[in-house]
């Protein structure tokens, strides 16, 4: 008998092999992951992970496992940021057997693991900067109770997430554009904010015809930069600098400025555009001259650029930019 | 507080409205919009194509119809007020849109935006974005072919349309008129004009003032209407009506007393327009037969919430226009920016219409959050307020470009002016509040009010009333409404000052009750006084009520809405303060008696009542 449990447990079954321990959490109970074998990762994909595994079992077993797993495999189907697919996972949970029916029962952590499992989620969610909203805390209450941890969790949440939410000075919508030119704007328009009276152009490097780069460029310069770029004096050269890197959330974005250096008040205008390489900076200064400052025929322009942002070759053709007096600096 | 409800139209069954968290079963696209778990995701639908056979059932035949999911009636807001009883649930300032109606509202707020911030767009292009909008119909019910917008939502597309102030009062006529139609006329009617007005091609203008009478005997209201022989009504008189459409909805009296609204259609007979005149002779009209006076009088009102919100956006075009001149200029050195001074005047503004913001969404909540609302001097004194303030305002704004620039500062402050007299003037809205609050306030205190107008008759009582007023006589009321335990604990102070100005209405009236009796209704100059006051409390209420709401659910910038209110509330305070006392002094102490002598001299003699400065009597 012994012999043969023996037996048992050093004989591996294939079949285990599809069995793997969930490296994320500590349990020690095994289970199939079920996210591992989707083709695509999406968010429609992971909600039906959900569904399949809520319709698979009436008495849903292993949910506290299932949740886990699908907590450390959000960021995989980049859901972690979606406050629909926290519901759906909450809402695995069964409603009314968690919630304590006597004080004991409210004083002793009914159903300890399941709580735990229900604040790693509001946890997570946390982290990530997603605000719970009224129906979760419907759900919340309709399965813990409001004696439950959870629910203490979500409205310690619901306390401090709205203060902390806005208290950039710099707004930005709930989303962040997807299209780069979209955000450029919004960066450009938080480093500008110091002055009011700041025009943000946005122009095509096309309007020039030496540009190599076809992209966009968008300009920031305020009616002061400009009348002090008119003074500039001819034998003074002014700089361009940067990249520079300006944050938006997560996202984040170069730009470079040009300066004159050697008066006393700098100027400068600031740019970003699509491929920030040396010829969209050359055609930067073209069309800032097209555009209302003609005196940059005239002075030359130093890049100084903390490192090549790209392998772009920059030399001076004389053909193609007949009158220029930009110097190139490395 | 919007739900929906589902409209079977087969007629026999009568099913029950269902709200938005039910799910109806026969709607798969409605349910698809209110998921909020997976379980409704169907994966096989959505993996893999399956052809579904095609079924007809006019059972399913539905259409989504907008009902309100109103609170019970509450007892009228600021009239209580007049009476020193504040209704503590309403500083929790009413939320009126769900999540949905938000969606839908931004959604349709972008594209008028689009058209209307553009001021290269011509008249043409902006009518065009309102028709395709569906803004003509906006207050028109779902199955109409309307949006079955409610007054917050109007509100703000009237933000964004008054970008042209013609085509905003046009289109607050025309929802007003809308509103007043489909609650007055016939069912049949009403389908036959709906096309017409939803189209936007044809508006309806809103004809209710008259000129004043320029004989002794002659009554105030002179439009009349009689039935003819046929049956059909025929209207006659002359009404004031700046806006000429097509439609035009006519107030006017029957039967010598009743006052009754009227529909004159396009190209009736008689119609004559004449300057900003409309005269009628023995014109055909179509009786609103189906509304009440009262409820007639409350839909008529929502215009003057349409006045205050217009004036204010002409403020904030005001405060606009000045920045642009403000910012590329300097002075002795400096930006202009950086004067106190303008920066003050930029300030007041600000003030100014954060104050009358809160206190149009807050009316506009009363209106579609309770059943049966009764907010028509509220709506009164939205309006008051814009364009008191308003016009006082853009004066000291446009001073600072006006050395300049004078002909466009004249173009901004004619078209205040001209918003801020759109239908009436001041004096006669405030009256208008005075008495409404005057007569509730009347009732409630009835009986004290004769008993203190006879002292020798009530003894005991006088002693008891010269006990329980000595805080009020002495400017400092007992606190006990406890309205700071309602809003956020950083308010308190403000709370307080909201508190006192309250209790000391209900002094204000018993003191003016008691000083002249029934004739009450004729001191014009403490009534305006008190609807000033009342004016004022009301604003502050509102922008208490915003303020803390904002800044308890964490809205951006609400540390800057908390200290806008609580600077409205102070400065607000000290004129309440100051108003209040006048009218409880009277017209001695208050000085009024020698203003109306003055003026009263003056028109008689029709010249000036004193002698030059440098005139002697001797040599």
């Amino acid at each position: 008998m012994a012999a043969n449990l023996f037996k048992n447990i050093l004989n591996v079954r294939s079949s285990n092999l599809l069995f793997k321990k969930w490296k994320g959490t500590d349990k020690s109970v095994i289970i199939r992951d079920p996210f591992g074998n989707r083709p695509q990762k999406t968010k429609d994909s992971y909600l039906q992970v959900i569904k399949m595994f809520e319709d698979g079992d009436p008495r849903r077993r292993g949910h506290v496992e299932f949740i886990y797993a699908a907590l450390s495999r959000m960021k995989e189907f980049g859901v972690q940021k979606d406050l629909e697919v926290y519901k759906a996972l909450i809402d695995v949970l069964p409603k009314g057997k968690f919630i304590p029916t006597n004080i004991f029962q409210a004083e002793f952590l009914h159903y300890p693991k399941q709580q735990q499992c229900a604040v790693d989620l509001l946890e997570q969610m946390e982290d990530n900067a997603v605000m719970p909203d009224i129906e979760m805390e419907q759900m919340l209450l309709n399965t813990f109770g409001r004696r439950g941890i959870p629910l203490r969790k979500y409205w310690r949440m619901m306390y401090w997430m709205p203060k902390f939410k806005n208290l950039s000075p710099w707004y930005l919508p709930d989303e962040l554009p997807r299209d780069v030119l979209e955000l450029s704007k919004l960066a450009i328009a938080r480093i500008t904010s110091v002055d009011p009276d700041t025009k943000i152009n946005v122009w095509q490097t096309e309007e020039i015809q030496a540009a190599i780069d076809k992209t966009w460029i968008i300009s920031a310069q305020s009616r002061t930069q400009q009348v002090l770029l008119a003074e500039q004096p001819l034998s003074e050269p002014l700089i361009i600098k940067g990249p520079y890197n300006v944050y938006l959330r997560d996202q984040v974005v170069t730009y470079f400025t040009l300066l004159g250096k050697l008066r006393q008040e700098p100027k400068d205008d600031i740019n970003l555009d699509g491929t920030s390489s040396r010829d969209s900076l050359l055609s930067w200064i073209r069309l800032l001259e097209k555009n209302d400052n003609p005196l940059l025929a005239n002075v030359p322009v130093i890049f100084t650029l903390l490192a090549p942002s790209s392998d772009v070759s920059l030399h001076e053709s004389p053909d193609a930019i007949p009158d220029d007096k930009t110097q190139i600096a490395e | 507080m919007h739900g929906c409800k589902i409209v079977d139209y087969k007629g026999g069954r009568n099913k029950k409205p269902l709200k938005c968290g039910a799910i109806p079963e026969a709607s798969a696209g409605y349910k698809r919009k209110i998921r909020i778990s997976a379980i409704n995701l169907d994966t096989s639908e959505a993996t893999q194509p399956s052809v579904q056979e095609e079924k007809f059932s006019f059972e399913d035949l539905k259409v989504i119809e907008r009902v309100e999911n109103r609170k019970a009636k509450i007892l009228p807001f600021m009239k209580n007020v007049f009476i020193s009883i504040f209704d503590r649930d309403l500083l929790a300032y009413p939320e009126i849109l769900t999540k949905e109606d938000a969606q839908e509202l931004e959604k349709r707020l972008t594209i008028l935006e689009k058209v209307f911030q553009d001021s290269k767009n011509t008249i043409e292009e902006r009518k065009f974005a309102l028709k395709e909008t569906n803004m003509y119909g906006a207050t028109v019910s779902l199955t109409n072919g309307g949006l079955a917008a409610n007054n917050t939502e109007l509100l703000r597309y009237l933000e964004v349309i008054s970008a042209d102030l013609k085509l905003g009062q046009e289109i607050s006529d025309h929802w007003v008129g809308l509103s007043a139609l489909m609650k007055g006329l016939d069912k049949d009617d009403y389908k036959n004009v709906l096309d017409d007005l939803i189209s936007g091609d044809h508006t309806v203008s809103l004809c209710i003032k008259e000129t004043l009478t320029d004989r002794l005997k002659q009554e105030d209201f002179r439009t009349t209407a009689e039935l003819d022989s046929s049956g059909t009504w025929l209207l006659k008189g002359e009404k004031i009506c700046t806006n000429q459409s097509s439609y035009m909805l006519v107030l006017s009296l029957v039967e010598g007393d009743r006052v009754k609204a009227f529909l004159v259609h396009p190209g009736a007979n008689g119609v004559q327009y004449k300057h900003n005149l409309v005269i009628f002779n023995d014109t055909p009209a179509t009786p609103l037969e189906h509304v009440r006076e009262e409820d007639l009088s409350q839909i008529l009102g929502v215009s003057r919430l349409h006045t205050a919100t217009l004036c204010r956006m002409n403020l904030s075009h005001g405060v606009r226009y000045c920045m642009d001149y403000i910012k590329p200029r300097f002075f002795s050195g400096k930006p202009l920016m950086e004067m106190p001074t303008i920066r003050s005047v930029v300030g007041d503004s600000m003030l100014c219409m954060y104050a009358s913001e809160s206190a149009e969404y807050f009316t506009a909540g009363l209106l579609d959050g309770y059943l049966e609302p009764d907010a028509e001097i509220e709506m009164a004194m939205c309006r008051n307020f814009m364009a008191y303030h308003g016009q006082a305002m853009l004066l000291k704004l446009l001073s600072i470009p006006d050395v300049e620039r004078q002909q466009e500062s004249l173009t901004m402050l004619d078209s205040m002016r001209q918003l801020a007299l759109r239908g009436e003037n001041e004096d006669s809205v405030n009256l208008f509040i005075g008495m409404y609050g005057l007569h509730y306030a009347g009732r409630a205190m009835a009986t004290e009010i004769k008993q203190i107008r006879n002292p020798f008759f009530n003894p005991m009582f006088f002693i008891r009333k010269i006990v329980s007023n000595r805080h009020q006589e002495q400017d400092s009321p007992k606190l006990d409404l406890y309205l700071a335990e309602h809003l956020h604990p950083s308010l308190k102070n403000n709370a307080e000052s909201l508190e006192y100005c309250v209790k000391r209405m209900r002094f204000a009236c018993e003191t003016m009750m008691s000083r002249h009796g029934l004739e009450v209704v004729q001191a014009h100059t403490e009534l305006t006084r008190l609807a000033q006051a009342a004016t004022e409390i009301y604003a502050m209420a509102a922008v208490l009520a915003r303020a803390s709401r904002a800044y308890c659910i964490g809205l951006r910038n609400a540390e800057n809405e908390m200290k806008l209110a609580g600077c409205f509330v102070e400065a607000s305070k000290d004129r309440v303060k100051k108003l209040l006392i006048e009218v409880i002094d009277g017209e001695y102490l208050n000085l009024d008696h020698f203003r109306l002598q003055f003026g009263k001299k003056l028109m008689e003699s029709g010249e000036a009542i004193c002698e030059k400065p440098t005139a002697r009597v001797f040599w």
